[in-house]
């Protein structure tokens, strides 16, 4: 038994061997080449790989990712200045009615379901996206501070917790965003079971603006805790263990050791997520569409729960008229831009330790 | 291999446009096979110098040459160099055997004999049983070694020593100190070492360069380096506790000390620098050129006793044998070698010869 | 002081355990696909060439399963493949955190729990039918046991009864210990508050962990009604008082067959790995050359070539889009819109690169410290190999990162590909992503009610592999995310 074993194993020795051996033997032959090569240039005085600048060799390293940046990144970007001068694009015949300025700018304003409501639909998309920036927003961020720092209290089962809250994160948004809505669901479903509240309509016809932002709002939340508390947790485990030392011993209570310690320490990566959330916020359309359908609409209802994204995309699809989305993008651009240079300005200043 | 390296200077431009002299003309001849320390405080151009050796900078001006060749301009691996590095540079993913194995890779070496070399070599630097592991699981020293046989294993025709105890607890580098040189010894290869510790670089070195500001300042064997410092310079870095300078002034030929005559010396009249070791004092005898002095503090150190005393208003610290001394003794008779006492000139620092 | 040969026996009957479980794992799994076949779907209509969705309700009912030579009535059947499923839901992750105890194991984490672990492990075998392998396991307890307590499989069961009597023993000493001691008035009120201390944190920890678990149960309860959901019939999941849970014989295992096969979503599962694989691909070859060279080259205007790219992650995709959708019709690249349409490659290219990725390597890399690179130098390493053979496997946590949270961003991609399959009618179906799919695919029965079984089961398809991935590299994943502090 153990004789075979051994020659086995030899034998197998020996043909990794061989492998590696021919392996060796190839990069020497190359290595070979190249070095003669080398030599060769050298002697002509011919050896420029050497004196390579910069700017080609990394070129060479950057050519790939900066063509598909050049075409997809950098030249919508200029395009879409171009496009918002248009009037009236049309994708499908590609032709214009003419130049204007802020015309693009002025249709999206104005239209009834971006900014004012009309007569007859409730809600816009400046409206819902609001709402949804200014509640689910500041609640995921609590939430997900207050589960962090539990999680960071205890020991037993941490693990498990932290694998859990972090499930939302690996999921296709629109696969739970029906099983969400089903559970939402009037006749049968699950919450209206566990609840007891009967047949009470939330995301379909009968029920009311504030029950399908709620459910949006709760979809919301349960997907973008999981980031946050990954982030959060990270960076409590990162303090210091001696500033709750020494909390301990001049006998801190716990809700000043959050306040004072906790939530100061870690302010930077709080704002950061502050900001973060509130651009993914200001952008969310995934979810929407899962609850509520490519129209935003809930099916026998008189409002819209479109955001702004949706508001743009609705111009986009079928291309019926570019420009408008290209202008509604771009008002979305000015919004984040305006937040991000608040937070660099805030970073700058305020947060610190 | 003898190393040559003739006028070597390096200039590095910074954004402003400043050039900053990291080496200045540096001409130095290393003989086949010795061991010679590169030593200078901080940010004297010593690491550029190696840097240079090696080829990953380009010298300004000036040539290098192993044995006959030239190879300032040859790229690092046609040079046939090992460099170790301050914090060893392994490869934290590879196990030690493949660390050792790399730089055989881009080599024309058969399978077969690259491995006997690195288990030749790691055997050589007392690693040859931790082959498996990986850089992380071995202790600073144990890396030390790794990085060595890595350098070594290309069979270099120089072997380049960047700072390579400076990571290591005290204890570890008297240790490693020592294993360096049984291993240049066995190998024989010619080896430059950088260093700015003086102990550790004249402990180690067969011939020590010191280096300030880019300039080369002396260049010889440790102990002559010592005792015949050729500048101020070179006699303030080396020795602990450092050596003691004060001004002086000689008048008539004579050596004044707290305004009594202490020694004849064959120099001009004028002020100087006077230079003196701690540890060359000796409490005097009837027949030596002897000076008084007023003990300000006293130490008792073991072996030895260290005295604080004044002179022409200056602190000087002396190492005497601790019988010598009493407690309370106030006025004490010290005395020095001829040989032993330093003048060095005001502007240049420049040391003169007084016999 | 340790019995070194025990261990190494105990090690070495561990790892032919694994073989056993390995075996028992692939007849589970051929087991479930063998009876997942067995299945049947109603036939088809002749007149639309469908199948009639309220036939999957009542036609599997009436047919007689041969499998095996045996003859299986459709609960039978369900209650079949529910067991495999449960076993090589039991049987997998068993045998991964087996196998990574025993690597990481040392005879310093040896002790009579592991023992004891060994049993129910063992066990749980038997149950599964995986007899060697529980036997294996069994005899490796005895040689635990003797390992960590020096008895013999016989003096060890002599010793079990003793054992428990000291317990007892013990418990009863230490509550006479309390009663006896003579406390004067200091005492007292220390040890009141003591118990008063002892009482608030014990309450403390309770409500830590009561809102913890009100949290999980609020996240995964979503995940496991979509699970119940997706295995029960039409009937049962769309009444008015929905069950919380089914028995095993009650599953419908024909609605992830109805999905994949008549939905067609096994060719959307397909078509989105496809798309999944070649982004990711193209994003971590482009996002490592242009790190490194942000990291290690030097060249002119690095540093504003750099900042330019940052400035443009503020940009919002929608923008993007607007062009982008322009660039690939046929007044552009004429990837789509025209006779000859290249689905696939309007859905990959824009995304095979990414600015975030290659700011977090650029990080990653900048840390690697520059001495490696002098040395590779002097070695002889190309700057190219020095990249591939030094670089690269030191930052492969990061680069597996990204990886990682690339493929699930293309897994979730939903606009993109919407407005890509939106031209071109009936042959875009045929290149329509999972998510596209999900939302658009009429789960309707010929009334016109929405067939919520079948709907939720195809979102479970969708939702399973991301979970296999998330559970075998969790803490990769979770780690980087911690990290990384950017989503896709």
């Amino acid at each position: 038994m153990n004789n075979l074993r051994n020659s086995v194993k030899q034998f197998l020795g020996k043909i990794m061997k061989n492998i590696k051996t021919f392996f060796w033997n190839l990069r020497r032959a190359v290595n070979n080449r190249k070095k003669k090569i080398s030599d060769f240039l050298d002697r002509k005085n011919l050896n420029f790989a050497g004196k390579f600048p910069g700017w080609a060799k990394a070129l060479i390293y950057l050519a790939p990712a900066l063509i598909v940046l050049s075409i997809f990144t950098f030249w919508p970007i200029i395009n879409s200045l171009r496009l918002v001068t248009f009037e009236n694009y049309n994708i499908v015949n590609n032709d214009i009615t003419g130049y204007t300025v802020f015309g693009n700018f002025i249709k999206v304003l104005n239209d009834e379901s971006f900014l004012f409501e009309a007569s007859h639909t409730q809600g816009t998309a400046i409206m819902n996206t609001l709402i949804i920036v200014f509640i689910s927003v500041p609640i995921s961020i609590f939430l997900a501070l207050f589960i962090s720092v539990a999680l960071n209290s205890i020991k037993f089962l941490k693990n498990f917790f932290q694998t859990v809250y972090f499930l939302p994160y690996v999921t296709n948004t629109i696969a739970i965003g029906l099983v969400i809505a089903y559970m939402f669901k009037a006749d049968g479903g699950l919450v209206n079971q566990l609840f007891g509240l009967g047949k009470f309509p939330w995301v379909e016809s009968g029920a009311e603006h504030w029950r399908s932002m709620f459910v949006l709002i709760f979809y919301s939340i349960w997907g973008s805790l999981a980031f946050k508390i990954m982030v959060f947790l990270t960076s409590i485990q990162g303090i210091d263990k001696q500033y709750y030392q020494a909390a301990a011993i001049d006998a801190t209570p716990r809700r000043r050791i959050f306040s004072k310690i906790t939530v100061p320490l870690i302010s930077p990566m709080i704002f950061y997520i502050l900001v973060t959330s509130v651009i993914g916020a200001f952008k969310i359309y995934n979810q929407i569409v899962a609850l509520f359908g490519v129209t935003g609409k809930p099916d026998g209802v008189d409002y819209t729960m479109q955001s702004i994204v949706m508001y743009i995309y609705k111009y986009i699809d079928g291309g019926n008229n570019l420009s408008v989305a290209a202008a509604g993008s771009l008002i979305l651009f000015a919004i984040i831009l305006v937040l991000t240079l608040v937070q660099m300005q805030v970073s700058k200043k305020r947060v610190h330790y | 291999m003898e190393l040559r390296l003739e006028n070597l200077t390096k200039i590095f431009t910074n954004k402003n446009g400043q050039d900053t002299k990291a080496v200045d003309d540096l001409s130095i001849t290393i003989e086949s096979g010795t061991l010679v320390g590169l030593l200078g405080p901080s940010g004297c151009g010593k690491s550029t110098t190696l840097f240079m050796i090696a080829g990953l900078l380009k010298p300004t001006s000036g040539k290098i040459f192993f044995g006959e060749d030239d190879v300032t301009k040859l790229a690092p691996e046609k040079r046939g160099i090992g460099l170790v590095f301050q914090n060893y540079a392994l490869y934290p993913h590879m196990t030690v055997y493949k660390n050792i194995m790399f730089p055989l890779e881009n080599m024309d070496v058969p399978r077969d004999e690259a491995i006997e070399r690195v288990k030749a070599m790691a055997n050589l630097v007392g690693i040859g049983d931790m082959l498996d592991r990986k850089p992380a699981q071995l202790s600073g020293g144990q890396q030390q070694r790794v990085a060595i046989a890595r350098a070594l294993v290309k069979k270099p025709r120089v072997l380049l020593l960047d700072e390579p105890l400076s990571n290591l607890d005290a204890r570890l580098r008297l240790q490693m100190r020592e294993e360096i040189k049984r291993i240049q010894r066995e190998t024989g290869i010619t080896t430059i070492f950088v260093t700015h510790d003086q102990e550790e670089a004249m402990s180690i070195s067969d011939k020590m360069v010191v280096l300030n500001y880019g300039l080369e300042q002396q260049y010889t064997a440790p102990q002559i380096m010592y005792n015949e410092p050729s500048n101020l310079f070179v006699a303030k870095f080396l020795g602990n506790p450092p050596i003691n300078t004060i001004d002086v002034e000689i008048k008539n030929n004579y050596l004044m000390i707290n305004e009594q005559k202490f020694m004849k010396l064959n120099v001009k009249d004028g002020s100087y620098v006077m230079g003196m070791r701690p540890e060359h004092f000796r409490v005097a005898k009837e027949e030596d050129e002897k000076i008084k002095i007023e003990v300000s503090e006293i130490f008792h150190i073991g072996r030895d006793t260290m005295i604080h005393f004044n002179v022409n208003g200056q602190n000087v610290r002396a190492l005497v044998d601790s019988d010598s001394v009493g407690d309370n003794d106030k006025n004490i008779y010290l005395t020095l070698k001829r040989n032993r006492v330093y003048i060095f000139e005001k502007e240049t620092g420049k040391v003169i010869d007084h016999e | 002081m340790f019995n070194k040969t025990l261990f190494d026996k105990s090690n070495k009957l561990e790892k032919i355990t694994f073989i056993f479980d390995v075996l028992a794992i692939i007849a589970y799994v051929t087991l479930f696909i063998m009876l997942f076949n067995t299945l049947q779907l109603p036939p088809i209509d002749p007149l639309t060439g469908e199948i009639v969705m309220s036939d999957i309700e009542t036609y599997p009912l009436n047919l007689v399963y041969r499998f095996m030579s045996f003859d299986l009535t459709y609960y039978q059947l369900n209650l079949l493949i529910s067991i495999t499923v449960i076993f090589m839901l039991v049987a997998i992750p068993m045998l991964a955190i087996n196998i990574k105890k025993l690597r990481t194991r040392t005879v310093y984490d040896v002790n009579s729990y592991v023992a004891g672990s060994k049993f129910v492990n063992a066990i749980i075998n038997l149950i599964s039918f995986n007899f060697v392998g529980s036997i294996l396991r069994v005899i490796n307890m005895f040689v635990l046991v003797e390992f960590v307590k020096g008895y013999k499989p016989k003096e060890f069961f002599k010793s079990i009864i003793p054992a428990i009597k000291t317990k007892i023993k013990k418990m009863k000493e230490k509550n006479v210990e309390i009663d006896e001691d003579i406390d004067d008035q200091a005492v007292i009120t220390l040890k009141k508050h003591i118990k008063h201390q002892n009482t608030a944190s014990a309450f403390r920890l309770m409500s830590t962990y009561l809102f913890l678990v009100i949290m999980a149960l609020i996240i995964v309860v979503p995940f496991y009604w979509m699970v119940i959901t997706a295995l029960k019939n039409y009937t049962s999941a769309s009444s008015t008082n929905p069950e919380f849970f089914i028995g095993l014989s009650r599953m419908n295992w024909i609605n992830f067959k109805v999905v994949l096969e008549e939905m067609n979503f096994g060719l959307y599962l397909k078509n989105t790995i496809i798309v999944a694989i070649f982004s990711t691909l193209g994003t971590v070859i482009t996002t490592i050359l242009s790190a490194y060279a942000f990291a290690r080259i030097e060249f002119k205007g690095r540093e504003l070539l750099f900042s330019i790219l940052i400035m443009t992650m503020m940009i919002p995709g929608e923008l993007y889009i607007v062009t982008n959708f322009i660039t690939v019709s046929r007044h552009g690249l004429g990837w789509i819109g025209t006779e000859n349409n290249q689905y696939f490659l309007a859905m990959i290219i824009p995304f095979v690169t990414s600015i975030s990725y290659i700011f977090f390597l650029r990080q990653n890399f900048k840390q690697i410290p520059e001495s490696l690179y002098k040395a590779a130098r002097v070695d002889g390493c190309s700057d190219f190999k020095y990249l591939v053979r030094v670089m690269v496997p030191i930052a492969s946590p990061t680069i597996f990162t990204i990886t990682i949270l690339n493929v699930f961003s293309s897994w979730n991609a939903y606009i993109w590909p919407r407005i890509i399959t939106g031209i071109g009618g009936e042959e875009a179906k045929a290149y329509w992503l999972i998510s596209n799919a999900l939302r658009d695919t009429t789960f309707m029965l010929e009334t016109g009610q929405v067939m919520h079984n079948l709907q939720i089961a195809a979102s479970t398809l969708v939702t399973v592999p991301l979970l296999i991935i998330f559970f075998a590299f969790r803490k990769y994943i979770m780690n980087g995310i911690g990290r990384s502090g950017t989503k896709g």
